[in-house]
C-alpha cells in the first residue's frame, strides 16, 4: 500500500518538471520583456537591470539558476513589484483563494450529491425535472455572467449584499456569499447531474436487485449499497473539478475584488512579470497535482477491486 | 400475394418479408433507430430547433435587415432598448428630461423659454440630420435599436448576431479540430497498441495534469490576441478527452467477436478500422462533440472576458458580456441581452446533447 | 387447497411497456408449490420464467413493467396486495431468491460478512457478534472452507463457485420456506454446476425448504425436481411430476425439448434433433398458440386462439388443442 502511494507521488514529479520548463520557455521566448512597457530607460540602467536579474545570460543558464532556486523554495523577486519577492505576494494571496475554492467545492459536493440522490429516487417526477433543469442552466451560464447578474440584483438593486470585499480581509461574512455562490453553481450543477446518472445506473445493477430481494429498506439500500459504488465517478471528477475551480476562481476574484491569487496572475500576465507568472503557475500546479494525487488515493480506497501492488 | 395490401398496414409494409406469425419484419439501422428515439424527446427537439434557428440567423447575418455591427454613431451612445421609439425620440426625451431637471434645480416651475426653444431646434435637427453609411445617406435618427446600443453607439442586436457568428464558429471549428486530432491519435493508439500507444497516453496524462487554462492565458497574453492563436490554443487542449475515449472504445472493441469474424472472413485492417470500428465509436464521439461545443464557446467567452479573445471591432458573446459587465449598474441591457442570447444557445446545445446521448445509447435512457 | 400448499400462483400476467409495444412477458401462468417440494420451471431464454418468479417477490422494475393480472397467494396471503413493509418482511426471510450471475449479484464494494449478516440482523434481530457467528456457520454449511477467515473477503476474491455458495448461504441464513433459484448454475463451469445443485438439494432436504428451480437445462431438473413446469413465450404449456413428464410428455414443445437432448446411447452419426424455427418476439403477440409455427401438429384453431389448460390427470396438465376437451370447430390437421 505504501509502495503504491510513494510510486504515485513520484509520478507527479515529471509532470511538475515539464510544467516548469514549458512555462519558463514560453515566457522567455515571448517578445517583449518586463520593462519594455515603461518609458525607454537609459541604456546603462537597462544593462544594470538585466545584469541584476541575470537576463543577459544564456537561456540555459537562466533556466538552471531558476531550477536551483525553486528547489530551495525561493520563487525569486518580482520584476514588477519591487518591494517584496514573489513568495511574499503569493503567500499573502493564496489563503484567500484557497478558502474561496474549498468553500465552493464543499458546498457544491454537498448540494450536488443530495440533489442527485433525490432526483434519482424520484425519477421523472416534477422535482426531478425541475432540479435537472436548474442543473442544465447551471452548466450553461458562464461564471462571468452569473457573478455580475447576482451583483446587479443583490448588491445594486436590492442593496442586500456588499459589492466587494472579502471575509478574510476584514469584511463581514456577507461578502463571502456572492463569490461563493457564483463559484459553486456550475460545480453543483455538474455534480448533481453526474451523481443522478451514476445512481440511476447503479440502481439497475444486479446487486441492488439482490439487496431488494433480501428485504432491505430503501434508505439502507441507498446509503449502504448504492452510494459506495455510485460515488466513484464523482470522486474521479474531483480531480478535474479542482483544476476548473482554480481557473474559475480567477474570474470570481476579478468580479468581486477578492484579493486572491487570480488577480495577481492576470496582472502579472499582462505585465510580463516573469517571476510572478511562473511562481503563480508553479503554485497552482503543485496544488493541482497534490489534489489529483489525493483523489487517486481516495479512489483506490473506495474501490476494493483495485489492488495496491 | 405480396402486392395485395393487408388490411391495416401500408403497402410498403406488406412488401416486407413476413415472420412466422404473418407480421412484417421491420429492420432498423442504428441511426434511424436513434433518430426515432430522438424525435420523442421534446426537450431535445426544442434544443435542436433553437440551435438550427441560431445557425440560420448567424449564416444570414449579412443579408438580414439589421444595422451594421461596427458603425459607430456616437450620438447614440447607451440608448435603451425600444421597440416603438426611434433613436431620435429617445434622444429627444433624454434631452427634455435633462432640461426639466435643470429647470427644477434652478427653482423654475416651468421650463424657461430658452430651454423650450433649444428643444425645438433639437427636434428639427433630429428629424433631418443624416449620416453616410457605405456611401448611402441615411436619416440616422430614425433608426430603431431594438436591443439598445453600447458605449460607442453600435446597435446591440446586430452585434449579438454577428457575435453569434464568431462564437458558434469557434465552437464548431474548435470541436471539429479536437475531434479530428483525437480520433486519429486515439484510434491509432488503440488499434496499434504497443509503444505508440504508451507514448501517446503518457503525453495525454502529462497534458491532463497541466493547468492548461493558465498556459492558454499566458500564451494569449504574450503572443498576441488574434483569432488564429485562439483556435490553436483551444484545439491543443481539448483533443485529449476524445483521444482517450476513442482509444478506450478501440481497445474494448478490437478483440470483440465481430472483429474476429471480420478477420476470419478476410477483411484488411484498414477496412476493419473504418468500416467496423470507427462507426462504433461515432456514437460516443458525436455525444462528446455536442457537449464540447458549448464548452468551447464558454472557453472563448472566458478568454474574451479577460480581454484576451476577439478584439474590437469584432464581437463575440464573451466580449459583449465583458462590455456589459462594466456598465451593468447603469445600462443593464448591455449585459442582459448578450448573456441571454448565449445562455439560451448553450442551454439548447446541452439539451440536444443529452437527447442524443439517450437516443444513441438506449440503455442509459433515464440517465442525464 | 391442499394443506401442504404454501404458494399458489394463479393466472399471473406481467407486461412491460416498451417503445416498440407491449411485451407480454408472462401471460397467464399458474402453478402451486407445497412445503418442502422442489419445482422446476423450464424453458428457452426469454420465455418468461425469470419474470414470473421476480413477480412473486414483486421485484419487477416498475416502469416499464407491471403486474397486470392474476393472483399470488402465500399461505393464503395475497402478495399482490401487500404493502411495501409487509413485502420487505417477506423477502429474504420467508421467501429468498438467488440469481444467475454471482459476480454481479454480490455488491463488489462490501465484504461478504456485511452482506450475509445484513439479513440476519434485519430479520432476526441479532446483534453484530451473533450475526457474524451464525453467518460463519451458514458459510460452513454450504461448504466454504475456512469460513472464519474468508468471510472478511470481498466478492472478487472468491471464485465463481464459492460466490454462488455464498449467495446460497445468504439466501438460506434466515431459514426461508421457499428458495427461488434463478438459473443458479448457468454462469458456472460444468464441474461446479453439479456441486452447487448438490448443495441446494441437500440443504432443501435438511432445512425443509421448498425450492423453485428455474433453468433451461432439462438435465438439471430431471435430477432435482419433484415436479416440472414447461414455459413457452410467456405461457405455461405443460406441468407434471418429473417422472410423468419424461415418461410421457404430451405437449409438442415438451416432446421437442426432450428429444433435443443429445443421448449417449445413440449413434454419433445421427444428426442432432432441434426444434425448427425460433422463439417469437413477445411484442404485440396475436391471440393464438405461440408455438404453432414450429409445431408439427399445428391445426387451424391453433392459429386463432390460445388453448385452455386441460387436466389429463390430477397432476398432469397441458395447454394444447390436441388435448382440449372442446376442440371447437374441429378443423383439419394441417
Amino acid at each position: 500500500m505504501t509502495k503504491y502511494v510513494i510510486r504515485r507521488f513520484l509520478g507527479l514529479l515529471p509532470t511538475l518538471f515539464i510544467i516548469i520548463t514549458i512555462s519558463f520557455f514560453i515566457i522567455r521566448v515571448a517578445p517583449g520583456g518586463p520593462f519594455s512597457r515603461e518609458k525607454a530607460l537609459p541604456k546603462q540602467i537597462l544593462e544594470n537591470i538585466e545584469k541584476k536579474y541575470h537576463l543577459d545570460e544564456p537561456l540555459i543558464v537562466q533556466y538552471g539558476r531558476y531550477l536551483l532556486d525553486i528547489l530551495r523554495g525561493d520563487l525569486g523577486p518580482s520584476f514588477r513589484y519591487k518591494d517584496h519577492d514573489v513568495n511574499y505576494y503569493i503567500l499573502n494571496a493564496l489563503p484567500d483563494s484557497m478558502v474561496l475554492g474549498l468553500m465552493s467545492l464543499c458546498l457544491a459536493l454537498l448540494l450536488g450529491i443530495s440533489t442527485g440522490i433525490v432526483s434519482a429516487t424520484r425519477q421523472n417526477s416534477v422535482l426531478d425535472y425541475s432540479s435537472m433543469a436548474v442543473a442544465v442552466i447551471g452548466i450553461s451560464i458562464p461564471l462571468f455572467v452569473v457573478g455580475p447578474v447576482l451583483m446587479y440584483i443583490f448588491a445594486i438593486r436590492l442593496d442586500l449584499l456588499p459589492t466587494s470585499g472579502w471575509i478574510m480581509a476584514d469584511g463581514s461574512w456577507k461578502t463571502a456569499i456572492m463569490p461563493v455562490a457564483t463559484l459553486t453553481l456550475p460545480y453543483f450543477a455538474y455534480l448533481a447531474r453526474l451523481s443522478r446518472a451514476s445512481i440511476l445506473e447503479t440502481l439497475r445493477s444486479d446487486y441492488v436487485r439482490t439487496a431488494r430481494a433480501k428485504g432491505l429498506s430503501p434508505s439502507v439500500i441507498m446509503f449502504k449499497h448504492i452510494l459506495k459504488g455510485a460515488l466513484l465517478p464523482v470522486v474521479s471528477y474531483l480531480g478535474p473539478a479542482f483544476a476548473n475551480i482554480v481557473t474559475g476562481s480567477i474570474v470570481v476574484e476579478t468580479i468581486f475584488r477578492v484579493p486572491g491569487l487570480g488577480i495577481f496572475f492576470i496582472q502579472s500576465a499582462i505585465n510580463r512579470d516573469y517571476t510572478l507568472i511562473m511562481g503563480t503557475v508553479i503554485v497552482y500546479s503543485v496544488i493541482l497535482l497534490i489534489m489529483n494525487f489525493i483523489v487517486d488515493i481516495a479512489y483506490g480506497f473506495m474501490d476494493p477491486r483495485i489492488s495496491y501492488t | 400475394m405480396a402486392d395485395t395490401a393487408i388490411k391495416g398496414k401500408s403497402v410498403k409494409e406488406t412488401q416486407l418479408p413476413l415472420d412466422q406469425f404473418g407480421e412484417p419484419i421491420k429492420g432498423v439501422s442504428l441511426w434511424l433507430d436513434a433518430w426515432r428515439r430522438l424525435k420523442k424527446n421534446r426537450m431535445a427537439l426544442i434544443g435542436l430547433s433553437i440551435v438550427i434557428l441560431y445557425s440560420i440567423i448567424a449564416l444570414l447575418a449579412p443579408v438580414l435587415p439589421i444595422h451594421s455591427y461596427k458603425h459607430q454613431v456616437l450620438d447614440h451612445q447607451y440608448l435603451p432598448p425600444s421597440f416603438t421609439k426611434t433613436a431620435g425620440q429617445l434622444l429627444y426625451e433624454r434631452q427634455e428630461a435633462l432640461f426639466q431637471q435643470a429647470a427644477k434645480d434652478a427653482g423654475f416651475e416651468a421650463m424657461p423659454a430658452e430651454y423650450v426653444q433649444a428643444l425645438e431646434i433639437f427636434r428639427e435637427q433630429l428629424a433631418t440630420e443624416t449620416q453616410e453609411f457605405d456611401g448611402v445617406a441615411v436619416k440616422v435618427h430614425e433608426r430603431r435599436y431594438y436591443l439598445g446600443t453600447d458605449g460607442l453607439g453600435r446597435d446591440l442586436l446586430s452585434r449579438i448576431i454577428y457575435g453569434s457568428q464568431v462564437s458558434i464558429a469557434i465552437g464548431l471549428i474548435g470541436t471539429l479540430t479536437a475531434v479530428m486530432i483525437g480520433l486519429i491519435i486515439g484510434s491509432l493508439a488503440g488499434y496499434i497498441g504497443g509503444t505508440f500507444d504508451y507514448i501517446a497516453m503518457r503525453v495525454v496524462d502529462v497534458m491532463y495534469g497541466l493547468p492548461y487554462m493558465l498556459l492558454v492565458i499566458i500564451f494569449m497574453a504574450i503572443f498576441g490576441r488574434n483569432i488564429i492563436n485562439l483556435f490553436v490554443c483551444l484545439a491543443l487542449v481539448s483533443w485529449l478527452t476524445v483521444s482517450r475515449v476513442v482509444r478506450g472504445q478501440m481497445i474494448s472493441l478490437k478483440n470483440s467477436e465481430f472483429v474476429q469474424a471480420a478477420r476470419v472472413v478476410g477483411a484488411s485492417p484498414g477496412r476493419i478500422i473504418f468500416r467496423h470500428l470507427v462507426p462504433n465509436t461515432l456514437g460516443v464521439v458525436v455525444i462528446f462533440a455536442t457537449l464540447q461545443i458549448p464548452n468551447f464557446i464558454l472557453l472563448e467567452s472566458f478568454l474574451s472576458y479577460l480581454g484576451l479573445g476577439v478584439q474590437a471591432p469584432m464581437a463575440s458573446w464573451g466580449s459583449l458580456v465583458r462590455d456589459g459587465v462594466d456598465a451593468v449598474s447603469i445600462y443593464p441591457w448591455m449585459l442582459f441581452f448578450p448573456a441571454l442570447a448565449m445562455t439560451i444557445f448553450l442551454f439548447s446545445m446541452n439539451f440536444l446533447g443529452d437527447g442524443l446521448r439517450d437516443a444513441l445509447d438506449p440503455q442509459s435512457k433515464n440517465v442525464l | 387447497m391442499n394443506n401442504d400448499v404454501i404458494l399458489k400462483v394463479q393466472d399471473l400476467k406481467t407486461y412491460f411497456n416498451t417503445d416498440d409495444g407491449i411485451v407480454k412477458a408472462v401471460d397467464g401462468v399458474s402453478f402451486t408449490l407445497a412445503k418442502g417440494e422442489t419445482l422446476g420451471i423450464v424453458g428457452e431464454s426469454g420465455c418468461g420464467k425469470s419474470v414470473a418468479n421476480l413477480s412473486i417477490l414483486r421485484l419487477i422494475p416498475s416502469p416499464p413493467g407491471r403486474i397486470v393480472g392474476g393472483e399470488i397467494l402465500f399461505h393464503d396471503r395475497r402478495v399482490l396486495k401487500m404493502s411495501e413493509r409487509e413485502l420487505r418482511a417477506l423477502r429474504g426471510n420467508q421467501i429468498s431468491m438467488i440469481f444467475q450471475d454471482p459476480m454481479t449479484s454480490l455488491n463488489p464494494f462490501l465484504r461478504i460478512s456485511t452482506q450475509v449478516t445484513e439479513t440476519l440482523r434485519l430479520h432476526q434481530g441479532l446483534d453484530r457478534m451473533q450475526a457474524l457467528d451464525k453467518a460463519i456457520d451458514t458459510l460452513r454449511m454450504v461448504g466454504i472452507p475456512n469460513p472464519e477467515k474468508r468471510i472478511e473477503d470481498y466478492p472478487h476474491q472468491f471464485s465463481g463457485g464459492m460466490r454462488q455458495r455464498a449467495m446460497i448461504a445468504m439466501a438460506l441464513s434466515c431459514n426461508p420456506e421457499i428458495l427461488i433459484a434463478d438459473e443458479p448454475t448457468t454462469a458456472l463451469d460444468v464441474t461446479i454446476q453439479a456441486q452447487i445443485l448438490e448443495i441446494i438439494k441437500e440443504l432443501s432436504v435438511r432445512l425443509d425448504t421448498a425450492v423453485i428451480l428455474i433453468t433451461h437445462d432439462l438435465g438439471v431438473v430431471s435430477g432435482m425436481c419433484d415436479k416440472i413446469c414447461v414455459m413457452y413465450a410467456g405461457r405455461m404449456v405443460e406441468r407434471a411430476p418429473t417422472d410423468d413428464l419424461f415418461a410421457a410428455p404430451k405437449h409438442p414443445y415438451t416432446q421437442g425439448l426432450i428429444h433435443s437432448v443429445p443421448r449417449l446411447d445413440r449413434s454419433s452419426r445421427e444428426r442432432l434433433y432441434s426444434i425448427s424455427g425460433a422463439p417469437p418476439s413477445l411484442i404485440d403477440m396475436p391471440d393464438c398458440c405461440p408455438f404453432h409455427p414450429r409445431c408439427e401438429h399445428a391445426m387451424d384453431i391453433c392459429r386463432k386462439k390460445y388453448p385452455d389448460e386441460t387436466a389429463l390427470t390430477d397432476k398432469h396438465r397441458v395447454s394444447c388443442w390436441l388435448f382440449a376437451e372442446s376442440a371447437a370447430g374441429g378443423g383439419s390437421r394441417g
